[in-house]
């Protein structure tokens, strides 16, 4: 059963390596054809009658056997239903793994959807299909054999079933060998251009040779070869790093070095991008210093009584290290949401497509369905950037829906967040226990009974997904008990699960305005997990037994059956423990609670924990067109800032114990301390309003922070807290076994160590941190997974994905719906200068929690920027940071895509503009 | 770039074998003429050769000397041709000597030491080409030359290594496998008894995943077993035909 | 000078031997030979769970209730009476100890040996000092098992004068289990050279020696150059025993003096090239076969 073949490769690697490797070959691998009678396997995945659509062409039922190019790149036809009965060689798929992990993922879906019929076909240990590399033979020449030889053997194979096999491929060289060989072989537009009942596949076909009829008169520059690239980035003559492109300008990027922090190098012009899209990998190659640039954004002004020497010199400072792409080491194109661009001619069928993300440049599509498209969301793939196009090419994939429509605006929303959003399969919700859900009485042998305590939750109103409850008891000996419970997830959600695997993909509950997307099915979320008042429900508990004086004693972790006696909201539990009429049991535990908290919210502050603001808010929905009607910043009373407070001290204390028990893998969350230099906006605005400001350590800056107070500005101080806050670094999961515990450190909170704990049933990390904790405690069995190393820091960051993906689109929908709620109106309200640049402020109104920038452009000639204080100085306006001043907001709609809220400076009124030239004469005057 | 996988999803790993089942295994037995035994043996690519001495007097230190057994002195050595890079030290560094030692210990629990007291048996084992599994070929070859020197064992002892892949058990790990960082668990087993040797685990593996491996393993010692019990059976009815005829 | 020179791969091999003997009861070690429990346990076997396993690889073989496993090789096990040549490798006190290629080293005592001058005389100290002037380290004895301790190891005698040192001379270490038991083991083969085939494997080819020399128990050393012609025919005679026991051919007087018979058609340094040693061989064994 086993054929082998041992042959020896020799590379040279500096010096001389032996490699030796194996390869089997075997006479056990099957063609996988119903059709066939010969080979004695089961499973067969190709069909008996292939039912492709029928193709003018090829007429007879048929398999077909992409070529790797096909696969890269034309995966949105093999992807549509009709494609069936599909061999996809191994040489394909290990062609593709390397090129393209995206390709690989969606290809190996298609492979494991049985309605599909695709066959993976291990050709290269079959014997009768094994090609050896010939002497001066290329690898890919290689491979393109391996897949004719395959191809060949299909077809010798299945001769006397009736069932013929096709080849695609586009490569000309290929189809012609192919040919020679006996093998019918079409390229992808021939075949799918003679499928006439699906004409609609055409306008997916990716566009994969350049066609001289985008011919714009551009010529950029050749890529380097990869062996070069390999070469110079070994000299150090090249560099690699990630392509980011600019926001504001499309000729401008920056890339981040590898390894390198804080190293970019800034990129300018179509040839120094040389057709690099954001995100992708590339390696530039350093400009020789005279040539350096500086963002255009920086632009350089004439300024009273310089020299030119002295505008050189300056404009010598602003410089930047500037290189120029030379190759592209890896793609990393996915699909975008946007529009098309209006055409003139109806009938035209090629079209620019505007991605809504403006990182990404205009792409060139080929449609036949322009007139339907056109003010719709649609999505496109990039499939190639020849170098005599402007725009890269590519091909439409799908639409969404009406432009401005908000279920479209959503869904676009959350495509470009790569937030997963489709409904929970039937196998996750087959995971989901049975209703009516009961206790049974091992569950209580399990578990300690709390449902005699007296617990509590306390959440926002309208909350439903409710996982954490509180409770408060006096003990005999002057001590108090104080218990945190916590939604007990990890009971219904078992590692390995469909349940699991989804949660863990989805790695936390996005909460847009007017939708949450949770990361569980609702009938855990919102039901047998959220620890309702009156029912019974499992959790899982910490018990402290603290003195009057919040000193922990001693610390106890447990399952438990816990029976809430109330869920109140903010508000309510405040006015419980205002109200001093209620002296009733609860009462006095939210006053116990909210003392305790007191106590530990000013130890954790003398510690240096930072108190920080960003400004939230929240949207009153109109319940009928559930349009936004009003917007109000959220607020915040003390029982926020008591539930708070035990949650972090929950979070403390699992984190120790799952840190004690497993030093290698438990999983923690870290907020880095951010360089000095990140603070400098804040040091400079303080200074200018004459405070010290000392940020040598979080302690520091707390204090700093706390001693800046204005009295003629209240909102002074909040307003440098959210500067502050934009000034720190990402917190971050991570696997407690990769960094040293140094590192552990949460400087937001001065904890020496830190986890989250607390909201298992929005947060994935939380699932693995309980199930952690349930091991430490003997409650659980452990499982592989859960003690890997390696697996646990890559889910981790994969978390730190999600969620900081999360946050993003959470932000995009305020933004959304800020923008729908001022649509048609235009207000004047009362903001704050956040920022004073060059040529633009950024203005808060802290009523919405909206910020904004205020474009200085048209004054720039009577504009006097003073870069050291950040003082803008307008005719005889002064602007500094910090500065009230009155906007008026309204919808700029000029361009659909893009809508944004544009502000304009009402108060400090400023100088009339009159026309250029006179301007200039009053300079003169000056 | 993507790294190596390991075991594709069609159930073949990165060589063509599926799981279970072993690399390609070839001996020959009395490859020396000095040598009371001696055997050669290829397990894939891993290629050892191995000669046994002895039962002799002891040498160099009498100190050595045990009153009831027979004293088994290993040597394992490693050609400095045989791995990718030329080693400097063919034997004495860390490495060596650890599996000097586990030759050794493994050993001792199968020959029948009780047979020779005060005496030695000498046990050199040469690799020479590495490719993974460098233990279990050497016990295989070791334990085929101790048969060949007609020194009297318990049983064969029979080694495998085994990890565990993508969720899956694979035995009989090369050389790329067995750099990949998994769990490699390497057993010697007396396969008729099913008596475990040695049993040694290099990095981490989930308890729940053990016994699969361990399972693995042993059904690859067994394996390994009807190989060399094949290889053995051959040998001798060859020799003894051999001779036969000669007394006839 | 001629090299004659052959890659490995040319070898033949010599195992595709047609003959196949399927009655020998062939076992390796760990089989279990029987479960009965009335037999007693011999050589190359032991009880585990009251079954009679095997300890090495080899042919079974019973003898009445006694079974043993004997094994293709091993080392040798002595049996008194035995003849054996065998290397000095240390002087002690009152006693040589010698190598005899079995497990332990073997011990020859001071008064098991013929010293010269006299067969029964008393060991004085005088002789203690003088051991080494008899015996010393690398010299070769043939001799006698005298009997066996306790654990395995041996105790030679020299005590007639057919034993003793030996001269000039080849040394062959064969398989011990090649060397069949006769009567005599010391021959004077008619091609003019002697040889002693010791039971422990160790064969002797020495010049044919004239009887006084012999009866001084070797202690008087010919050291005269041995003529060229002799000198040949030792040669030729160790070509030929090494063939035999290549081709595991039992030894004794008979056989390896077919095979110098056999061989005188080549020249001595032809009988080392494998298909002359085969055809040797081959011939030797017809001839045997012949006369039954």
């Amino acid at each position: 059963m086993l054929k082998s073949k041992i042959f020896l490769k020799k590379t040279k690697k500096g010096s001389i390596l032996k490699v030796v490797r194996e390869h089997y070959l075997r006479d056990d691998i099957y063609c996988g054809s119903e059709a066939c009678d010969e080979c004695p396997q089961k499973d067969e995945v190709l069909e008996l009658r292939p039912q492709n659509p029928s193709s003018e062409i090829f007429p007879d039922p048929h398999y077909i056997i992409p070529d790797t190019n096909v696969v890269l790149h034309q995966l949105d036809i093999l992807e549509d239903k009709c494609m069936k009965n599909a061999i996809i060689l191994q040489t394909v798929l290990d062609e593709v793994r390397h090129r393209s992990a995206p390709a690989y993922k969606r290809i190996k879906e298609a492979i494991s959807n049985p309605d599909k019929h695709f066959l993976s076909f291990v050709n290269e240990f079959h014997k009768d299909t094994y090609v050896e590399r010939q002497p001066r033979e290329t690898a890919n020449d290689r491979n393109d054999r391996a897949i004719r030889t395959a191809a060949k053997w299909f077809q010798t194979h299945l001769f006397n079933t009736g069932v013929k096999v096709i080849l695609l491929t586009n490569d000309a060289d290929n189809k012609v060998k192919a040919s020679q060989d006996g093998v019918t072989a079409f390229t992808v537009a021939e075949y799918v251009g003679s499928l006439k009942d699906n004409p609609e596949l055409l306008d997916r076909l990716a566009h994969s040779k350049p066609s001289n009829a985008f011919d714009e008169g551009v010529q950029l520059p050749e890529h380097v070869s990869i062996a070069e690239v390999q070469k110079g980035l070994k000299s150090g003559r090249y560099l690699q790093g990630s392509f980011q492109a600019s926001r504001d300008n499309c000729l401008e990027a920056v890339v981040f070095i590898q390894d390198k922090e804080d190293v970019t190098v800034f990129l300018q012009g179509n040839a120094s991008l040389n057709r690099a899209v954001h995100e992708d990998v590339v390696a530039v190659e350093m400009l020789p210093e005279k040539d350096w640039s500086y963002p255009s954004s920086l632009v350089i002004e004439d300024v009273e009584g310089e020299t030119e020497m002295d505008k050189e010199a300056r404009k010598e400072k602003l410089k930047q290290p500037t290189g120029k792409v030379v190759a592209i080491i890896k793609r990393k194109w996915r699909q975008y949401c946007g529009m098309l661009l209006p055409v003139i001619i109806k009938t035209a069928t090629r079209h620019l497509f505007v991605p809504s993300e403006r990182r990404i440049p205009k792409i060139r599509i080929e449609t036949r369905q322009a007139h339907i498209l056109q003010g719709q969301r649609v999505i496109v793939a990039i499939d190639s950037w020849p170098k005599n196009s402007r725009y890269p090419l590519g091909h439409f994939v799908r639409k969404l829906g009406t432009i401005g429509d908000k279920e479209t605006e959503n869904e676009v929303l959350l495509l470009e967040h790569d937030i997963p959003h489709v409904p929970f399969s039937t196998a996750v919700l087959n995971c989901l226990p049975k209703l009516p859900w009961l206790i049974t009485e091992e569950d209580v042998k399990k578990r300690t009974d709390l449902r005699h305590l007296h617990i509590c939750s306390v959440d926002p109103p309208g909350c439903t997904d409710i996982d954490d409850a509180l409770h408060y008891k006096p003990l005999d000996n002057g001590n108090v008990e104080v218990g945190v419970h916590i939604a007990d997830v990890t009971h219904f959600i078992r590692p390995g699960t469909a349940i699991d695997e989804e949660a863990r993909k989805r790695g936390t509950t996005v909460y847009l305005i007017d939708k949450r997307i949770d990361m569980v099915p609702e009938l855990l979320s919102s039901n047998l997990c959220s620890l309702r008042s009156n029912v019974d429900r499992f959790a899982f508990t910490v018990i402290w037994e603290m003195t009057k004086e919040a000193e922990i004693i001693s610390t106890r972790f447990m399952k438990s059956i816990i029976n809430s006696k109330a869920s109140l909201t903010y508000a309510e539990a405040q006015m419980k423990i205002d109200d001093s009429k209620q002296q009733d049991e609860l009462a006095q535990s939210l006053r116990g609670l909210n003392t305790l908290a007191k106590i530990l919210k000013q130890g954790r502050t003398d510690k240096g924990s930072l108190s920080l603001a960003s400004p939230e808010v929240r949207f009153h929905i109109d319940s009928e067109t559930a349009d936004p009607i009003d917007v109000v910043s959220k607020e915040l009373m003390e029982t926020n800032s008591m539930v708070e407070e035990f949650m972090l001290l929950a979070n403390v204390s699992v984190a120790k114990k799952i840190y004690e028990e497993f030093p290698d893998c438990a999983v923690l969350r870290r907020h880095p301390s951010p360089p000095p230099s990140n603070f400098k906006p804040v040091i400079n605005v303080a200074e200018a309003r004459g405070f010290d400001f000392c940020v040598d350590s979080s302690k520091d800056l707390a204090n700093s922070l706390a001693s800046a107070q204005l009295t003629e500005n209240p909102y002074f101080n909040t307003m440098l807290r959210i500067l502050a806050t934009r000034c720190m670094m990402q917190a971050l999961y991570f696997c407690s076994g990769m960094l040293p515990y140094a590192e552990f450190h949460h400087y937001g909170l001065a904890a020496p160590i830190y986890t989250h704990f607390t909201s298992p049933i929005r947060r994935y990390p939380d699932v693995l941190v309980h199930r952690l904790l349930a091991v430490a405690i003997q409650a659980d069995a452990s499982f592989p997974e859960l003690l890997d190393k390696k697996k646990t820091q890559a889910l981790c960051n994969h978390l730190n994905y999600r969620h900081k993906m999360a946050q993003y689109a959470g932000r995009a929908s305020v933004a959304l719906h800020t923008l729908l709620f001022f649509k048609n109106k235009v207000l004047i309200e009362d903001g704050y200068v956040m920022f004073v640049r060059k040529n633009a402020l950024t203005v808060l109104i802290p009523k919405y929690g909206l910020e904004g920038i205020v474009k200085l452009a048209e004054y720039q000639n009577i504009m006097k920027f003073d870069d050291e204080n950040t003082v803008q100085t307008i005719g005889d306006v002064i602007i500094r940071v910090f500065d009230a001043v009155k906007v008026e907001v309204s919808v700029d709609q000029s361009n659909i895509q893009h809508q944004h809220i544009k502000f304009k400076l009402v108060s400090p009124q400023l100088p009339e503009i009159e026309e250029g030239p006179p301007l200039k004469k009053q300079k003169k005057r000056k | 770039m993507a790294g190596l996988e390991l075991l594709s999803d069609q159930g073949f790993r990165i060589d063509g074998r599926r799981p279970h089942e072993l690399r390609r295994i070839q001996c020959r037995m009395g490859v020396f003429g000095q040598a009371e035994g001696s055997a050669y043996v290829e397990q894939g690519n891993t290629k050892v050769l191995a000669a046994v001495y002895g039962p002799h007097e002891i040498r160099g230190s009498r100190g050595k000397m045990q009153p009831d057994k027979v004293l088994i002195n290993c040597q394992y050595s490693m050609a400095t041709f045989s791995t990718g890079e030329r080693k400097r030290r063919p034997r004495g560094d860390r490495k060596s000597q650890e599996m000097t030692k586990h030759l050794q210990q493994t050993f001792e629990a199968a020959v029948l030491t009780h047979l020779y007291p005060r005496s030695q048996i000498d046990i050199f084992v040469e690799v020479l080409q590495s490719d993974g599994g460098n233990y279990c070929a050497s016990v295989n070859a070791a334990t085929l030359a101790i048969i060949d020197a007609g020194i009297p064992m318990k049983d064969y002892v029979c080694a495998c290594s085994a990890s565990y892949i993508e969720d899956n058990p694979v035995v009989d790990i090369n050389y790329l496998e067995e750099s990949s960082g998994s769990a490699e668990l390497i057993m010697a087993m007396l396969p008729k008894s099913e008596q475990i040797v040695l049993l040694q685990m290099n990095s981490r593996l989930h308890e729940d995943n053990l016994s699969k491996v361990m399972d693995m393993a042993t059904q690859g010692c067994k394996d390994v077993h009807s190989i060399l019990d094949t290889a053995v059976r051959e040998h001798l009815t060859s020799s003894i035909a051999l001779q036969d005829s000669s007394v006839t | 000078m001629a090299v004659d020179v052959r890659l490995a791969c040319a070898r033949v091999d010599r195992k595709e031997l047609p003959f196949t003997n399927d009655q020998a009861h062939l076992v390796t070690p760990g089989d279990v030979i029987t479960t009965d429990t009335g037999f007693m346990r011999g050589h190359g076997t032991y009880m585990e769970d009251e079954k009679l396993h095997a300890s090495v690889s080899g042919t079974v073989e019973r003898v009445n209730k006694l079974i043993c496993v004997k094994p293709l090789k091993t080392r040798y096990n002595g049996e008194v009476g035995d003849v054996v040549v065998a290397r000095v490798i240390e002087v002690g006190q009152r006693r040589w100890k010698v190598d005899t290629n079995s497990r332990l080293d073997s011990v020859l005592m001071l008064s098991s040996v013929n010293l010269p001058g006299g067969e029964l005389r008393r060991r004085s100290e005088e002789d203690e000092r003088m051991m080494r002037d008899y015996l010393q380290e690398g010299d070769l004895i043939s001799a006698e098992v005298q009997s066996v301790f306790s654990d395995g190891s041996l105790s030679l005698h020299t005590r007639s004068l057919k034993y003793g040192k030996l001269g000039q001379g080849i040394l062959l270490k064969v398989s011990p289990s090649l060397v069949k038991r006769r009567k005599t083991h010391f021959h004077n083969l008619p091609c003019g050279a002697s040889i002693i085939l010791g039971n422990n494997g160790y064969v002797w080819i020495a010049p044919i020696l004239n009887e006084d020399t012999e009866n001084t128990g070797g202690f008087i050393q010919n050291l005269e150059p041995v003529a060229a012609v002799d000198r040949e025919a030792m040669a030729r005679l160790r070509n030929c025993v090494l063939a035999l026991a290549e081709h595991k051919m039992m030894l004794f007087d008979t056989s390896v003096l077919y095979a110098y018979e056999e061989s005188t058609k080549y020249t001595v340094k032809d009988l080392l090239k494998p298909e002359i040693m085969d055809e040797v061989v081959e011939l030797t064994r017809q001839r045997l076969e012949a006369e039954g």
